[in-house]
């Protein structure tokens, strides 16, 4: 089955994570644009526009109040003295209405600019009449004339410039609506974006967790498999060991130990001294020898003390032995009593101890080592320790040795562990369960 | 240990910071020490008649010739029919020791009218100030004898039959024939008969806007030169029924050396009046933008001030407006068009609340810099009830020109002159020669304070006296220019301005810590230019057109 990696999908996430802030920031933009449009275009243009408005009715009310004045003949001055005051207003009120005109929301219609426009012309021409007449003394005509005409194209151009504020105003309203919407849509968008952008997340996210799962599960199966395999040769190499010293006591063992017999009873038959009996002696002592030899070898492809007397035995029988062999000084601590361990636990106690001991002679080096075995309720410790050298760095968990006990440990649901102690040297901690079914 | 230095280091500290920010500067109330015991009678009797709101002005002149400031106050009177006092306006004779003198009966001034506002200017060239008062009905022109009395000349003047309620008024040689014309601004078509009936609560009568009255011409008077004056209103195109006008000043902001008008107008839009050299003037301020506020609005104009701020020859012009509109700041431009500074600096936020009335730019610390004074109070009484952060009387403001930006360093002048006030009118002049600029401040319906600079900086100043051969003899129009070391302005010799009221002729240049005024050139009203160099600081000088400096 091919490692599929979780790149490729968390890309893909990324990417449209960042597509979907892109396209929101875009769409957010042009919204943005709309409404600064829309409150240019209408708002603003209507507001600059009613100012102006605004600013035509001002000058027409001004243009009205000098009329009344005129007609009044309130003020101890002249008609014609008004002159200016009409030529001021007129000059402003060309300058608003042409201002007006490039402002012109899009609301008003030609037919009002028309009228507007035609008011306009015929009150300036009607003024140009009435200072014609101010100039030849017919103030009467003049005031007339401001009567009937004049006062009636203002009151036109009022009403068409109340009109027109009035339409910027519904406008204007109608742009506030406009713009009230728009808020809604980007903000109903901000959640759909918020909601699209989370989904993407989530996604991603779930498919990343569902990928890692999925290789953790194959981790660990393989894991479990190294395991068990590695358990089953430990164990069929143990069988076959055990089966294997079986056979050389068993067999070999006891046809050496007839041959012994035999050979003697052969050699009490030859005359003594002889040289016969010489080489039957010999031949004897090489079968025992070999018979020592066969027995030896059984014992340490399998010690039988194993079987016969459990662990706890079978380690202080095998510490006697080590120290007999190498000479190395082996100080025993033992706390808590023993249960009895059975045969399928203690075999790989026995072997870690026995590979721990022959690293001390191996690289160690040292005269003296110590071994220390603790008996719990559901659990062993044993500590094997010298304060030689201490394992080169590089070897703190390779080594076949080490593997070798380290599969050992695990195979029996235990841990084991490789120390610097502060004297130096290495210590090796085993800590395993004991099975409730291998106690006696 | 290092506790207790911190905490003994910090007035140290807090005395430093207090020293950097102080002015340099103090104006001291010494009204009562001078000797001016006024108070304004504004015949208020429960009526509420809109007059009585808008006064009094004041001005500083020498009306005797001996070169020292003296003081007059305008004064109201009693409603016909409700006489319970005599009041007249007052004449104060400096008494060159600090102190003045009451002289309004000797002058022959201890006359009743209806007075707000003054205008001071020799009309007639004889070297004695005159006298023009602007009251409600007819106003008043006072001729000065050169004797220490004045004489009514209103009906030989060919003035009378101008009834009106006339505020501020102001000298001008707008046609430029050595001759002082005069302007006088009107607020409202108002009569006792005509009042009309406002109310916030629909029961008790309260003081009326504007609104409530039609507008009224102001009136430009030719002098015609031979002690006569002719309505030269209509002519000149200056006749506008819809103005409400209460302040006026002068200017030439177009650079042509003819005097240009701008008008405050209240709840209506200012003007400017553009002097086409033929003797007609056209109304400009729409365009200029000074007709209105930046977001398009009438403000209630109140009074106005003109200066070179940074002798650029760009005029900046101040008016000082209702509370709630901030005053109007506004800097000429190359283009002609005026901008309105205020809303963008502190001034604007700092004006806020305030109901300005008289304000001027002056050099208040002598660092040649021009200042601005703004006097405050509001119209109605009882505005707390209606709006709980504006008050009837106000502090007045005192922005001192750091360079270009304004600080305003009221609270920092002394409690008289912090303390809240109804002011209205404002005049600065050097009453006791030394130097620097005081100030003189009335209120409505109460007493007028005269504030003593006390500079302690150090500055000095040279002070101008300018005499017009050519031009009018007040050489009103023109325009001082100084240089010196690092220094640079323009000042005006000017009529009008502020509100109601008048300030010295004299021209101050401070010049902070200089010994020398290196250079001054002088554009008359004739069109003549001179220049002097080498003024000495402290010193007082009197330049004649055409025939040089005198110290």
């Amino acid at each position: 089955m091919p490692a599929r990696t979780p790149t490729v999908i968390q890309l893909l996430g990324l990417a449209v994570t960042l597509a979907a802030v892109v396209a929101y920031s875009l769409f957010t933009l042009v919204q943005l644009d709309g409404l600064k449009r829309l409150g240019s275009d209408i708002v603003d243009r209507n507001r600059r526009d009613s100012l102006q408005l605004i600013r035509i009715q001002n000058d027409l009310s001004q243009i009205g109040l000098a009329m009344r004045d005129i007609t009044e003949g309130a003020v101890p001055y002249p008609m014609e003295s008004f002159k200016p005051e009409f030529d001021r207003i007129k000059g402003d009120l060309e300058d608003a209405l042409a201002v007006e005109a490039r402002l012109m929301p899009s609301g008003q219609t030609t037919a009002q600019r028309s009228m507007l426009q035609g008011a306009f012309t015929r009150f300036w021409n009607e003024t140009a009449q009435l200072w014609a007449l101010a100039g030849e003394g017919k103030t009467n005509d003049a005031k007339t004339l401001i009567r009937t005409r004049l006062e009636a194209e203002r009151a036109t151009m009022t009403t068409v410039i109340s009109r027109l504020l009035m339409q910027n105003n519904e406008a204007e309203a109608a742009a506030v609506q406009e713009i009230q919407l728009i808020y809604g849509k980007v903000e109903r968008n901000l959640y759909l974006f918020f909601a699209a952008v989370l989904a993407a997340i989530m996604i991603t996210g779930g498919l990343v967790i569902r990928h890692d799962r999925r290789m953790f599960a194959r981790v660990s199966h393989l894991s479990e498999q190294r395991k068990e395999l590695a358990g089953k040769v430990i164990t069929v190499q143990e069988d076959v060991f055990r089966t294997l010293a079986r056979e050389l006591h068993d067999e070999f063992g006891q046809v050496l130990t007839a041959l012994g017999m035999m050979l003697l009873r052969v050699e009490k038959k030859m005359p003594d001294p002889s040289a016969e009996r010489d080489d039957l002696r010999e031949v004897r002592e090489i079968a025992n020898q070999t018979l020592e030899r066969v027995r030896g070898m059984s014992q340490m492809l399998h010690p039988p003390v194993l079987d016969d007397y459990g662990l706890e035995k079978s380690i202080e029988w095998y510490l006697r032995q080590f120290q007999k062999q190498t000479g190395v000084h082996v100080h025993y601590e033992k706390a808590g009593v023993g249960p009895w361990i059975g045969e399928k636990v203690a075999i790989h106690v026995y072997r870690i101890l026995q590979e721990g001991l022959n690293n001390v002679v191996r690289h160690a080096k040292t005269p003296d080592a110590w071994v220390r075995v603790r008996y719990e309720q559901a659990r062993m410790e044993m500590e094997i320790e010298d304060h030689g050298p201490g394992l080169p760095a590089e070897r703190r968990t390779g080594g076949i040795g080490m593997i070798g006990m380290r599969e050992r440990a695990e195979l029996l649901g235990g841990h084991i562990e490789f120390e610097r102690p502060v004297d130096g040297g290495t210590r090796v901690k085993l800590s395993v369960p004991l099975p409730a079914g291998e106690k006696a | 240990m290092r506790r207790r230095d911190l905490m003994l280091g910090l007035p140290g500290l807090t005395g430093i910071l207090d020293a950097q920010a102080r002015p340099g500067f103090q104006l001291s109330d010494v009204t009562r020490a001078a000797g001016i015991a006024f108070k304004h009678n504004s015949g208020a009797y429960g009526k509420k008649y809109l007059p009585e709101t808008m006064g009094p002005g004041c001005a500083f002149l020498d009306y005797d010739g001996d070169g020292w400031q003296d003081i007059l106050i305008v004064n109201s009177m009693d409603w016909p029919g409700h006489k319970r006092q005599r009041s007249t306006l007052k004449l104060y004779r400096n008494n060159r020791n600090g102190t003045f003198t009451d002289v309004t009966r000797a002058a022959g001034l201890d006359v009743e009218m209806y007075g707000l506002g003054v205008a001071v200017g020799d009309y007639n060239n004889d070297g004695w100030p005159d006298i023009f008062i602007t009251c409600v009905g007819q106003s008043r022109l006072f001729q000065n004898t050169g004797k220490g009395t004045f004489v009514d000349v209103t009906a030989k003047a060919g003035l009378t039959g101008h009834e009106g309620f006339s505020i501020s008024a102001m000298w001008v040689d707008y046609d430029r024939d050595g001759h002082l014309d005069l302007f006088v601004t009107n607020y409202v078509r108002w009569t006792e008969q005509s009042d009309v009936f406002c109310s916030f609560d629909g029961k008790l009568k309260s003081y009326c806007t504007p609104e409530a009255y039609r507008g009224a011409t102001c009136w430009l008077f030719r002098n015609k030169g031979d002690g006569t004056f002719q309505d030269v209103t209509a002519r000149a195109g200056l006749l506008d029924t819809s103005s409400k006008s209460l302040g006026v000043a002068l200017l030439d902001f177009d650079n042509d050396g003819w005097p240009d008008l701008f008008v405050a107008n209240d709840t209506q839009p200012n003007k400017l009046y553009r002097n086409q050299r033929n003797g007609t003037f056209t109304e400009v301020a729409v365009r200029a933008g000074l007709a209105f506020s930046e977001d398009g609005r009438a403000r209630a104009g109140m009074g106005v001030d003109v200066a070179d701020l940074e002798n650029s020859g760009l005029a900046t012009i101040v008016v000082t407006n209702f509370d709630n509109e901030m005053l109007g700041l506004y800097r000429g431009t190359k283009s002609g068009a005026f901008i309105d500074l205020a809303p963008k600096s502190g001034m604007g936020k700092a004006t806020r609340r305030s109901l300005g009335f008289g304000c001027f730019f002056f050099d208040a610390d002598m660092d040649g810099q021009l200042d601005l004074l703004v006097a405050n109070g509001h119209i109605d009484e009882s505005i707390s009830r209606a709006r709980h952060e504006v008050t009837y009387a106000q502090s007045p403001h005192l922005f001192l020109n750091e360079g270009g930006s304004f600080r305003d360093v009221a609270s920092q002048m002394g409690p008289g002159f912090l303390a809240p006030k109804v002011a209205r009118g404002a005049a600065f002049g050097d009453f006791d020669n030394d130097g620097d600029l005081d100030v003189l401040i009335t209120t409505n319906a109460g007493p007028a304070y005269l504030f003593r600079n006390d500079l302690m900086n150090g500055n000095r100043s040279v002070r101008l006296r300018l005499v017009g051969t050519k031009s009018n003899r007040d050489a009103i129009g023109a325009i001082v220019k100084f240089e010196t070391a690092g220094l640079s302005g323009a000042r005006t010799v000017k009529s009008g301005s502020s509100y109601l009221s008048q300030s010295e002729l004299p021209v101050t240049i401070g010049l902070g810590r200089r010994d020398v005024l290196e250079r001054v050139t002088i554009l008359w009203p004739s069109g003549r230019t001179e220049e002097h160099r080498g003024l000495k600081a402290g010193q007082r000088y009197q330049v004649v057109e055409g025939k040089g400096i005198s110290s």
